[in-house]
């Protein structure tokens, strides 16, 4: 009985490595894809892989990188720490040239280590928490605007309404509590007044009377730093209780799903977002494209994952080869590379030279252009 | 807003979140009455019992519009889809574990939790799906307190839901037999009663009960998802505790307590928001050592 | 469980004179043990970092799970907040290296003491109550110290603490994923000693009785709160040491990973192998991180398989795949 049971088990673990461990076969250029294609915001990662596929289809009809073709591996970080810093193992042990993707700066922020030590090149396509810039080891270029530059554009929105007093919510992650600690500290330096600075709970329905406190406190405008799903509630509830002043969210909220659920309420919220298709004109061949391969619109990073790729791509190209150390310093040496979001150049931090944000707001229960 | 009118308002808000929290700790306390299990399934129950009625209003909206009508019916059929539902998972799950260890019976729950909401999960994509009722925001004004007709008819329906299941629980035969089983199983099935089959009605008494309160929720916050059943599930459980896990005046009571807690909660001074669930949860743990059997539990000696 | 009652079938701890005895009727134990021990040695000379990260998650979460079957398998309490010793320890170690510069080695006693202390707050006055009551107690206490490190600036907030300082030994330094491996392999090794010793100890078979009837067990003059206690305690030890060398290989923490899931994942571990039995415990956690691991092709339902296989198991086999032997 024992011997049969541990018997069992060997042969378990044997068949499991073996299944582990047939990751990689030698071949063409291998460039590793990181976002959460399970868990909560898997939605928003199969977007971003779609998208980094569909920009490694284009360069290989056309003839692919340094006459070799891409193939991809994508490692599914779930958004969350622990699972990202295996997904980072995977993509490493399987011995990608570089690595594009990062959706949630939380899960991503891990992996700056494993990438760093293993000197892979890694193009963070939508996390922008700031953490990230001190983590980076040299490898890791931001194609997404960070914290500091949504702040810049939050900041002037709320100054340009005359708001006075300013009210914060985010939602206890790293991404949004940043943005709403950066909100803060900006608004205060200003000498004006932050009468809330508030934390929901993630999953939490019920935010009446955390509407309530905040009402009373008569803010000029409400900034909800988080995720569009429990935006839409939070905005949707201080609506109901009669809050009819400036609400704006940040670009973790800027989705039709937000609109979709909170309804009416939502009309005339602001939003700052980095560009989306829609607002791109360059974008509109990789739109079509996209809506032809995969029969859905392209969602709020499918642009910068695009980019991120093509990025990518030309950097191999201009390296010459695929040494990753020739790769990163080819993409620190970019200047104004012609992404659909927008031109790409870094700074000497590795973050995007000029910020791309723009203030969205809601209008007949569609994103558009505030201008 | 005076001082007054805050506490007044937070009053309100809490009636209206401890009204759900009631409904779905009904359901926990009473499977816990009849066969002494925690069933951890319960908050996935709510959620399934929203995306039911997701499903059917979408469905009958074509007929009847996005009525009151139509959301009864959806409602109605969710709670009855659910009910079943429960029973199933009463018969294939926890019904072959009546005798395992505690412990184990403790887990199959956690089990069949974690199956409800990777199901869903799996068949939905992981997505947010918004309930179309957008069910307007006009109100009554009592002074600087303000409550939305959707709220009040939110807390109306389920008090209906309480004080039918009250009479059910205390009126009827069914009624008296799940207060009989919960005392002495063994005695119940010598006196005749069929014991099987009054399990049986719990379960889907209770498990249409969440559905109601997800279908509540649904409508009232607009959306649906895989994990929505996680928090209130935790809420619940938590209610029914502090009320006396397995009285059913208990699990109102804890109810309406939690949900004034955390209304009040956000609103003690120098503390901020953040610290709300650190005061629920304190507040339970608190009463549980000096109090161990809850406001309305009674007190039983334990032989494991 | 008042059904079964146990007798202590496992050879008592041997004294020397029965040492070569003992031996002997172990030998076939040992030898596939040896096999086992030897294969888990060579295993980094052969298997890629993938391979190697995972299986380092799985050692991991083997300290955890044996510290948590100590409550309990040993014990035969419900925690369901042991997530929270856990990031205790990980904590710990964070706010010394990377605020106040701590060699690392230092932090573990600390973080040992801290997760006593811890331990004794969440104990002392819960373990008088019934099963359940201590389930949700446990919950609520795991909840507040997650909610705790977001919220306070110490801890980092929500965003956590990154940068910890990775150790060294004997003037290697730890950054490589091997090194790490063998590291929480002796760590796993480590755990599975003591709980060997301990539950053919005197507490280990005062921990049996009192699961199995605590009212004789008091009886027969076992301080049913104390003996808890220290089950609780030491569960606690473990949770904390594990967080220690977890902050160290993350250098990254933050408070999503101490959340009330990752609790149920090591409970489910600790089921799902067989509660109170050593071998069984390191199954289910390998079980734990393999299983999504190996079937993470099929995407969105992978978590979905898992859920029906664990009910499935745990319907046909309640006490675990490798349950403790009962008589």
């Amino acid at each position: 009985m024992k011997k049969s049971m541990l018997t069992a088990a060997l042969g378990c673990a044997l068949t499991g490595l073996f299944m582990l461990g047939q990751a990689a076969t030698a071949a063409d250029l291998k460039i590793g894809i990181m976002v959460p294609t399970t868990g909560s915001e898997a939605t928003a990662g199969k977007d971003m892989e779609n998208a980094i596929l569909l920009a490694a289809d284009e360069i290989n009809q056309a003839g692919g990188v340094l006459g070799m073709k891409i193939t991809t591996t994508t490692g599914d970080d779930a958004c969350d720490p622990q699972q990202a810093t295996a997904a980072a193992s995977k993509l490493v042990s399987a011995d990608v040239a570089a690595v594009v993707g990062g959706y949630c700066s939380g899960a991503t922020l891990p992996t700056l280590k494993l990438y760093g030590d293993a000197g892979v090149p890694f193009i963070i396509a939508a996390s922008n928490s700031t953490k990230l810039i001190d983590a980076n080891q040299g490898n890791a270029f931001l194609v997404n605007s960070t914290g500091y530059d949504q702040v810049n554009t939050a900041v002037e929105l709320f100054t340009s309404k005359g708001a006075n007093k300013l009210a914060i919510i985010h939602q206890g992650d790293g991404y949004s509590e940043d943005l709403a600690k950066l909100t803060k500290e900006k608004w205060s330096s200003l000498g004006k007044e932050v009468v809330a600075y508030e934390v929901v709970n993630k999953g939490e329905q019920d935010h009446s009377s955390l509407v309530t406190r905040i009402k009373s406190k008569a803010p000029d405008a409400i900034f909800w730093t988080a995720y569009y799903a429990d935006g839409a509630l939070v905005i949707k509830q201080l609506r109901q209780a009669g809050y009819r002043k400036l609400i704006a969210v940040g670009d973790g909220s800027n989705s039709p799903k937000l609109l979709e659920i909170g309804g009416k309420a939502t009309e005339g919220v602001f939003c700052f977002s980095n560009p989306t298709v829609d607002y791109l004109p360059a974008a509109k061949a990789f739109s079509e494209a996209y809506k032809k391969k995969y029969d859905q619109d392209p969602d709020a990073y499918s642009s910068l994952a695009y980019d991120g790729m093509k990025l990518m791509a030309d950097a191999i190209q201009r390296a010459g080869s695929t040494d990753k150390a020739a790769i990163i310093k080819a993409i620190a040496a970019t200047k104004d590379f012609k992404g659909i979001a927008g031109p790409i150049s870094f700074t000497p931090k590795n973050t995007l030279a000029h910020s791309n944000f723009v203030t969205l707001i809601a209008k007949g229960g569609k994103w558009v252009l505030n201008k | 807003m005076s001082t007054l009118d805050i506490l007044l308002q937070q009053l309100a808000n809490g009636l209206i979140l401890g009204s759900f929290y009631a409904l779905v700790a009904l359901g926990y306390t009473m499977v816990y009455g009849i066969i002494k299990l925690l069933n951890f399934a319960h908050g996935d129950l709510y959620m399934c019992g929203a995306f039911i009625g997701f499903l059917f209003l979408s469905l009958v909206s074509g007929l009847l519009g996005e009525s009151w009508g139509g959301i009864l019916c959806s409602m109605i059929l969710s709670m009855i889809t659910v009910g079943l539902l429960g029973v199933l998972i009463q018969r294939v799950a926890y019904l072959p574990m009546l005798a395992a260890p505690r412990l184990s019976i403790l887990i199959t729950a956690l089990a069949v939790s974690m199956v409800l909401s990777n199901g869903v999960m799996a068949l939905t994509d992981g997505e947010y799906e918004a309930f179309s009722t957008d069910l307007g925001f006009e109100g009554l004004e009592m002074g600087n307190v303000f409550v939305t007709y959707t709220q009040i008819a939110l807390v109306v329906s389920a008090a209906l839901l309480m004080v039918t299941l009250f009479f059910f629980i205390n009126r009827t035969m069914y009624g008296k037999a799940m207060r009989a089983i919960a005392i002495d199983q063994d005695a119940c099935r010598l006196m005749g009663i069929n014991v099987n089959k009054v399990i049986t009605l719990t379960f889907f008494i209770g498990s249409a009960l969440a559905a109601a309160a997800g279908v509540m929720a649904g409508v009232y916050y607009g959306s649906v998802h895989f994990f929505m059943g996680f928090v209130i599930g935790l809420k619940a459980f938590t209610a029914a505790v502090i009320g006396g896990i397995g009285s059913i005046r208990g699990a109102m009571l804890g109810g309406l307590v939690l949900g004034l807690l955390e209304a009040f909660g956000t609103q003690i001074p120098f503390i901020g928001s953040e610290w709300k669930d650190v005061f629920s949860f304190g507040i339970l743990i608190l009463l549980l050592v000096f109090k161990p059997t809850g406001l309305l539990g009674k007190t039983e000696i334990e032989r494991m | 469980m008042s059904k079964q009652s146990q007798t202590p079938k496992a050879a008592p701890a041997p004294s020397r004179s029965m040492l070569l005895d003992w031996l002997a009727i172990q030998r076939n134990r040992i030898t596939i043990l040896m096999i086992l021990a030897g294969m888990a040695m060579v295993l980094p000379l052969v298997a890629n970092n993938y391979v190697l990260e995972i299986l380092t998650n799985a050692w991991f979460y083997v300290v955890l799970c044996l510290g948590l079957n100590i409550v309990v398998g040993y014990a035969g309490l419900l925690d369901l907040g042991y997530a929270a010793f856990f990031a205790v320890g990980a904590y710990t170690t964070g706010i010394l290296t990377s605020e106040f510069g701590v060699n690392f080695w230092l932090t573990i006693p600390v973080a040992v003491v801290a997760s006593m202390i811890t331990g004794v707050i969440i104990g002392g006055p819960t373990l008088r109550l019934r099963s359940d009551y201590l389930a949700i107690v446990t919950l609520g206490f795991g909840e507040i110290v997650r909610i705790c490190a977001r919220n306070l600036e110490i801890t980092g907030g929500a965003s956590g603490l990154i940068g910890i300082e990775r150790p060294s030994l004997f003037g290697l330094h730890l950054n490589q994923i091997n090194h790490f491996y063998y590291v929480f392999l002796a760590l796993a090794i480590l755990a599975c000693f003591i709980s060997y010793r301990l539950q053919h100890s005197r507490l280990g078979r005062a921990w049996q009785y009192v699961r199995e009837d605590e009212d004789a067990a008091e009886a027969m003059g076992i301080g049913r709160v104390a003996i808890k206690l220290y089950a609780y305690v030491i569960g606690a030890i473990f949770g904390g040491v594990a967080g220690c060398f977890f902050a160290a290989k993350m250098t990254a923490i933050s408070p999503e990973t101490f959340m009330f899931q990752q609790s149920v994942l090591i409970l489910v571990g600790v089921v799902l192998g067989g509660m109170g039995k050593i071998p069984g415990v390191v199954i289910g956690a390998f079980a734990l991180v393999l299983f999504p691991e190996v079937f993470r092709g099929i995407g969105s339902m992978r978590m979905l398989v898992f859920a029906v296989v664990m009910l499935v198991i745990i319907l046909y086999r309640p006490e675990g795949i490798w349950p403790a032997r009962r008589t």
